[in-house]
């Protein structure tokens, strides 16, 4: 999937998405103070958006998401960095609530409306060298490792137009080091709110964790409801480097009129267990791009998804398992449930490379249609260029049918109960695969109050 | 008020729900308290359907007649209330329900029961499903099984019999349990309605089945013989001895009205 978007070369496509808000001034003027490297960076990230043509819908991956309906660019401005400050008593209460549901962490970092408020981590783990802090204030505290690894090997902005968009335009983020043989047994959890109708807000996450280290990072965004569009994308870069064990968890629960835009790089190395979660239930429009690329023999990876879907909100996860290195493992499980008008896309290919010889890789995708209006789409695929492999992908949409309910309701269950019960059965096989205290319960809650309400 | 029937069908007429297709022709039924009856019958004669309808299944509309449950007016009911009024359906053919396993959803069908502030307890719960479960010759290991999911036909039915004696119905409808049970099971399952049967005299039972084999171990009281959606003829054990030797040609001339 990665490198789709060629850059243009007729000239036709040149400055699309470039608006009175989002231009060269506005990269210009972010880089003004930033180190030389950043600001060569940032300004290359941006030629490359004016030179890529905005994705149509004639673009595979971008079929079922038309961007020229869903997302007006032209309408958005940007959110400038200010120092915030995070006090829980003026704290909205979406996002105190959902904070108030998370068990103890080793780490917690707020962002607000693009910028980091607030960064609290166990001394004990400061102490043994793990560095969870502002992206922005890494820049001075960190700049070798931001200049090696930010937007370089995992996301560089030729990856595609919206890659570029965020690499030019971030605005702040999170960087969690885990130094060599560190293990951290409780999460380090991520806050993000946002509450401006109207903007567009950039943020990046890198998370680097050394040989044998481990580490599960939740990060959980929420959002106001808006009438205006607001655009939030960020960008993930994971580095799980020899037998390291990283759990990456995305909790996407958006306001609706937002556009969420989530574009994620894992790279595992030898020996590595790089696992992910991409949970989808929020906002108005939500695509992920994943790309989990097995990069050292024996790497792993487990992928999971997992989204529900009402009214007309629209979820697009384009996933990719990138299989580099021999003896690696990838194993994706995609499962939705979706209501109303609801619609969901599912496009996943599994990559064998040549020279990646026994190749374990498999990928799932099952949707459940509660409603007749609700669609699904699924497109699974293959491409191996390896012969000593193991690869298998299903998928499928399948509909909560009368006689399903009437079963459950002839044992005296109320309908409400039984679709809760279906839905929750469904899901669930995705939540047992990665039990992560307290996510469970938070994911269970709020597709109960989205199967209520 | 325990000598009135606790169902009874008047002259019920049903079609399959938004399309033109009749499948009941005029049924009359009546099941006294404690009562065990037996409907046989040849295939596609409307079985399924009358015990369906019963259970309240959204896919039949009735056209005429009328259902009295306890008195009151069944087809009013939404299938949970029905169930909580005390009427099961035994499936002919049981739903998976992935993910689910027996015990929570029994549990979730038995708390449904209780009013508000009530709680199921969590220990009688669990002692009693594995002391039924025992009855039935069922493995422990099942009730953290997902509900029917990847179970075998026999298993299944086997099933449907322990969500039975669990919620513990005044009116059993078991459409076809026995069929697909080798012998051994056979023997199990009817054991187990039995055993409920004396826990309880005044359940009252319908059973559907295509082989008197079953009726051997639950003697009916009544005989009803279905077809082309009408209760063609009613009798004692002796029908279903009858229909063993001679089977439905007898029938074949078309109820006239
Ligand atoms: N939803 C439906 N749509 C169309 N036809 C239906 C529907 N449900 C039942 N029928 C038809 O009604 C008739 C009666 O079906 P039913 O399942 O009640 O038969 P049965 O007596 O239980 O048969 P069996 O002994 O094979 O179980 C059959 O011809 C069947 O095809
Ligand atoms: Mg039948």
């Amino acid at each position: 999937m990665a490198a789709t978007p060629a850059t243009d070369t007729t000239g036709t496509g040149l400055m699309e998405g470039v608006t009175d808000h989002i231009n060269r001034e506005a990269v210009e003027s972010l880089a003004a103070d930033e180190p030389q490297w950043l600001r060569d960076r940032r300004l290359e990230a941006w030629s490359l958006y004016e030179r890529t043509p905005m994705p149509t819908t004639r673009l595979e991956e971008w079929r079922y998401t038309n961007l020229s309906r869903k997302l007006k660019l032209d309408r958005l401005s940007l959110l400038p960095w200010e120092e915030r400050s995070y006090s829980p008593e003026s704290a909205p209460r979406r996002l105190k609530d959902a904070m108030d549901q998370d068990r103890d962490a080793s780490g917690h970092l707020i962002e607000l409306d693009g910028t980091v408020a607030s960064v609290d981590l166990g001394e004990e783990f400061a102490a043994k060298g793990v560095v969870l802090t502002s992206l922005r204030k890494a820049v001075h505290s960190h700049p070798e490792l931001l200049e090696e690894l930010l937007a370089t090997e995992a996301l560089p902005a030729g990856l595609g137009k919206f890659q570029a968009l965020n690499a030019a335009l971030w605005t702040d983020g999170v960087l969690l080091y885990v130094p060599k043989g560190v293990r951290l047994e409780r999460p380090i959890r991520v806050s993000r709110w946002s509450s401006e109708p109207g903007r567009a807000v950039f943020s990046r996450t890198l998370i680097v964790a050394e040989g044998a280290s481990q580490v599960s990072f939740v990060d959980e965004c929420l959002s106001e409801d808006f009438e205006e569009q607001m655009l939030a994308s960020t960008a993930v870069e994971v580095f799980a480097r020899d037998g390291a064990q990283v759990q990456f968890v995305s909790l996407q629960r958006m306001g609706t009129g937002t556009f969420h835009l989530s574009q994620q790089r894992t790279l595992a190395g030898r020996d590595s267990t790089l696992d992910t979660l991409n949970v989808g239930l929020g906002g108005t429009t939500a695509r992920v791009d994943l790309n989990a690329r097995l990069q050292g023999p024996g790497a792993n990876s487990d992928m999971l998804g997992l989204y529900f879907g009402d009214g007309d909100q629209h979820f697009d996860f384009n996933t990719s398992q990138d299989h580099v290195a021999p003896n690696a493992k990838s194993d994706l499980l995609y499962k939705g449930a979706l209501d109303g008008r609801a619609q969901s896309v599912f496009r996943g290919v599994i990559k064998v490379h040549r020279g990646a010889q026994q190749t374990d890789a498999y990928q799932t995708n099952r949707n459940l249609l509660l409603s007749d209006r609700a669609r699904a789409d699924s497109l699974p695929n293959l491409e191996i260029e390896a012969d000593d492999v193991r690869c298998s992908h299903g998928a499928t949409v399948g509909q909560l049918d009368q006689n399903h309910l009437f079963y459950l309701m002839s044992r005296g269950i109320p309908r409400e109960l039984a679709e809760r019960l279906v839905v929750m059965g469904f899901l669930g096989e995705v939540l047992s695969r990665l039990p992560l205290g307290g996510v469970v319960e938070k994911i269970t809650g709020i597709i109960d109050e989205k199967l209520h309400g | 008020m325990s000598d009135s029937p606790i169902l009874s069908i008047k002259d019920l007429h049903a079609k399959v729900a938004d399309e033109d297709i009749d499948i009941l022709h005029g049924v009359n039924l009546e099941i006294g308290r404690g009562e065990l009856h037996a409907i046989m019958g040849p295939n596609g004669s409307g079985k399924s359907t009358l015990a369906k309808i019963l259970a309240g299944h959204p896919g039949y509309e009735t056209t005429s007649g009328e259902v009295l449950y306890e008195g009151e007016d069944l087809l009013e009911l939404e299938v949970d209330e029905r169930a909580q009024k005390g009427v099961f359906l035994a499936f002919q053919y049981p739903v998976e329900v992935p993910g689910v396993s027996i015990a929570n959803f029994l549990r979730t069908a038995l708390q449904a029961r209780l009013g508000e502030g009530e709680e199921v307890d969590l220990f009688d719960f669990q002692d009693e499903l594995l002391a039924k479960m025992e009855i039935l010759d069922m493995d422990p290991s099942f009730a953290e099984r997902s509900v029917n999911d990847g179970f075998s036909g026999g298993e299944k039915k086997r099933n449907e019999i322990l969500q039975m004696a669990v919620l513990k119905p005044k009116l059993a409808l078991m459409d076809e349990t026995d069929s697909g049970l080798d012998i051994d099971a056979l023997q199990v399952v009817a054991k187990g309605v039995k055993r409920l049967q004396e826990e309880d005299p005044d359940m009252s039972v319908l059973i559907i089945t295509h082989y008197q084999r079953v009726l051997q171990y639950i003697e009916p009281d009544h005989v009803h013989v279905m077809i082309g959606g009408q209760l063609v003829r009613s009798g004692g054990a002796e029908v279903a001895a009858d229909l063993e030797a001679q089977g439905y040609e007898q029938f074949k001339t078309p109820a006239t009205g």
